[in-house]
């Protein structure tokens, strides 16, 4: 269980990475739409959801940004809150816990965002805090665990 | 202990998952609780939530939806069959999309008639695999005619016809659409434009329709891309017709002159003034009717639709286009006041439409959903009202987005927004964009018997569960929705 609390840890990092690339993949994609004369407002935007044909083809990262981070993404965290409750990792629970919580509070940030822009902002960074917060919890488990305690050798002295 | 905590949160989550899924086959009369609107009590405070099962015993004074029909018979004065395919269809050079069309184009044909006249459209599917409805946005319509599948009529399938018929009471701008699956349908255009003009016409000169619909993110006007051109003389009116069929809120301005404002969602303004230099925001769903004054020096007028323009005057004029204005027409006090049909500030009913957003399950799906007096979808209650009734609703919108909300089978006056009155013309509306923030007090009267949707015009975020009903009661419906059922309004 320890192997799959690890992971899951790692796999929330990873998909926090995916998130990014793909946000600004679309925004990239709608650059070069208005560069080259494309119209976009509420309509464009909202018609290209369901069925509708894109304006341009990055679109679906928008929409996979939307259903990765408010249903993949909080999926993983809570199975890690559960893995964490048999891995037996020291303050295993707590940090499953933080990912978790901190991935509530981006989902909140990323739906408040379209309200008060700078919210959007605070979006941003509160995705490094859940990378490394996710990506610390997978890192540390061997460290606290004692696994493979390579770097706990006694050092030897040359003589 | 890991085992009890793991079963404890997941169990809690599972028993949500599985509460949250629909029937496979159900009416949409099981949806609740029921709201009175205080009518049982004579306040607002208690409405009859946590009941369960509207209209279950029949009860005496029953109305099944098939029975809301057109009273008129004879032969009528505007008939019309419409066939729907699914093909693919050119729109503009090197804009090819798979398409719905009827009679072969989309946007569909335009149905025009004069007030009073009997109505009759024939809907003939030769090949939408889902199935198909009209339903006539705007227009009030007796309830087995609305054409909302799964509520007043089962979808009409692929070799199958329907007949929909109506006396055109109303005139203005409207539109009808797919009510089956509409959030893909309309989408990709199974709509067009319904006009009903007084029998002594119209004031201006040109009577010109300007449907927008985007296709593959481009805007087209009455299916065309760009800058399409109208021939209307020097110094002569048009009235433009302007209806917004896409999913998102829509303004529209005009270059080259001043305009007014002379009908929102078919009602006339009393007394439009002159606008310039602001826009007008046509919510989805929505529809305005301007009019524009070609400039008497053989220069053209622009409707800016962004992305899209009609350019209304003699042959070969043109004008320069100008940018989206900031300011926008405010509907709340354009105009002047006008008498009501009716007392608003004595209903028989009173509701609260609070559209949220929480995390949850809709039919197991997990997100974070919409929500109407802080339940999921199907548990949003259902508005109850009887015939006569007067209906004042207050919507408001904390969800973070904009939502155009959509009355069936209704106008609703607006009276305030965020507590300031109306001041200007009567707003009559069906399609009203309810901000982030906002909230409006509107009213209505519950004259038009039958079951009907009161819901988001976004349509993904109706077929997200941003779907409310008025149901009259003692009203029931023979149709069912569910996977089972075939049928899938949204």
């Amino acid at each position: 269980m320890r192997g799959v609390y690890r992971v899951l840890a790692f796999l929330v990092a990873a998909e926090v990475a995916i998130q990014a690339s793909f946000i600004v993949w679309g925004d990239a994609g709608m650059g070069k739409w208005i560069e080259n004369g494309g119209v976009v407002d509420k309509a464009t935007m909202e018609s290209a959801f369901d069925g509708g044909d894109a304006p341009f083809a990055e679109f679906s990262a928008f929409m996979f940004h939307g259903m990765n981070g408010m249903m993949v993404i909080p999926s993983i965290a809570l199975l890690l809150v559960v893995s964490s409750f048999f891995a037996k990792v020291p303050r295993g629970i707590a940090f499953a816990f933080g990912v978790l919580g901190l991935v509530a509070l981006q989902v909140t940030l990323g739906l408040l965002g379209h309200s008060f822009s700078w919210l959007g902002a605070l979006h941003g960074i509160n995705a490094l805090a859940l990378f490394s917060t996710a990506a610390w919890t997978g890192l540390r488990v061997a460290r606290v665990t004692g696994a493979p305690r390579v770097e706990k050798q006694p050092e030897r002295v040359a003589v | 202990m890991a085992v009890a905590a793991a079963l404890l949160l997941l169990g809690s989550l599972g028993w949500m998952w599985l509460g949250s899924l629909l029937p496979s086959s159900y009416a949409v009369t099981a949806m609740g609780p029921p709201d009175l609107g205080g009518a049982l009590t004579g306040g607002h405070t208690s409405h009859l939530a946590g009941a369960s099962g509207v209209g279950t015993p029949a009860k005496a004074g029953t109305r099944d939806v098939t029975t809301l029909v057109e009273r008129r018979q004879g032969t009528p004065d505007v008939a019309v069959t419409i066939t729907a395919r699914q093909q693919r269809v050119t729109i503009a050079p090197g804009l090819t999309v798979t398409a719905y069309t009827l009679n072969g184009t989309t946007p569909g044909p335009t149905i025009r008639a004069r007030q009073g006249d009997l109505v009759q459209v024939t809907l003939v599917n030769e090949s939408v695999k889902d199935g198909a409805t009209f339903h006539w946005h705007g227009y009030d319509v007796p309830n087995a005619e609305d054409g909302v599948a799964g509520v007043t009529q089962d979808t009409v399938k692929p070799g199958q016809s329907h007949a929909y018929r109506f006396v055109a009471k109303q005139t203005g701008t409207y539109w009808y659409h797919s009510h089956q699956v509409s959030h893909e349908q309309v989408v990709r255009g199974l709509l067009g434009a319904l006009v009903v003009t007084p029998r002594e016409g119209i004031a201006e000169d040109a009577d010109v329709l300007a449907l927008s619909h985007l296709y593959a993110g481009k805007r087209t006007v009455q299916g065309k891309t760009g800058d399409v051109p109208v021939v209307v003389p020097s110094g002569r009116t048009a009235r433009v017709r302007v209806v917004n069929t896409d999913s998102g809120i829509m303004p529209v301005w005009v270059s080259g002159t001043a305009y007014e404002v002379v009908a929102v969602d078919g009602t006339e303004v009393n007394e439009p003034t002159p606008v310039e230099g602001r826009s007008v925001l046509v919510p989805a769903g929505g529809r305005v009717d301007l009019r524009v004054r070609v400039p008497s020096g053989g220069a053209a007028a622009r409707v800016e639709f962004g992305g899209a323009a009609l350019v209304l005057g003699p042959a070969g004029s043109s004008a320069t286009a100008t940018r989206a204005p900031r300011e926008s027409v405010d509907l709340l006090s354009y105009g002047s006041p006008a008498p009501l049909r009716f007392d608003p500030d004595t209903p028989d009913r009173r509701f609260e439409y609070a559209i949220g957003r929480r995390p949850g399950f809709v039919n197991g799906r997990p997100g974070v959903h919409w929500s109407v007096n802080g339940k999921l979808y199907p548990k949003i209650p259902m508005f109850m009202v009887g015939e006569g009734d007067v209906v004042r609703v207050r919507i408001s919108n904390s969800s973070g987005e904009t939502h155009p909300m959509h009355l069936h089978g209704h106008h609703v006056v607006v009276l305030a927004r965020d507590g300031v009155k109306a001041t200007g013309s009567p707003w009559w509306t069906d399609s009203l964009e309810v901000r982030s923030g906002e909230s409006f007090d509107v009213a209505f009267v519950a004259d038009n018997p039958g079951i009907w949707m009161d819901h988001c015009h976004n349509l993904p975020h109706a077929q997200e569960g941003l779907i409310a009903h008025v149901m009259y009661e003692g009203v029931t419906t023979p149709y069912r929705l569910g996977r089972d059922s075939g049928n899938s309004p949204e």
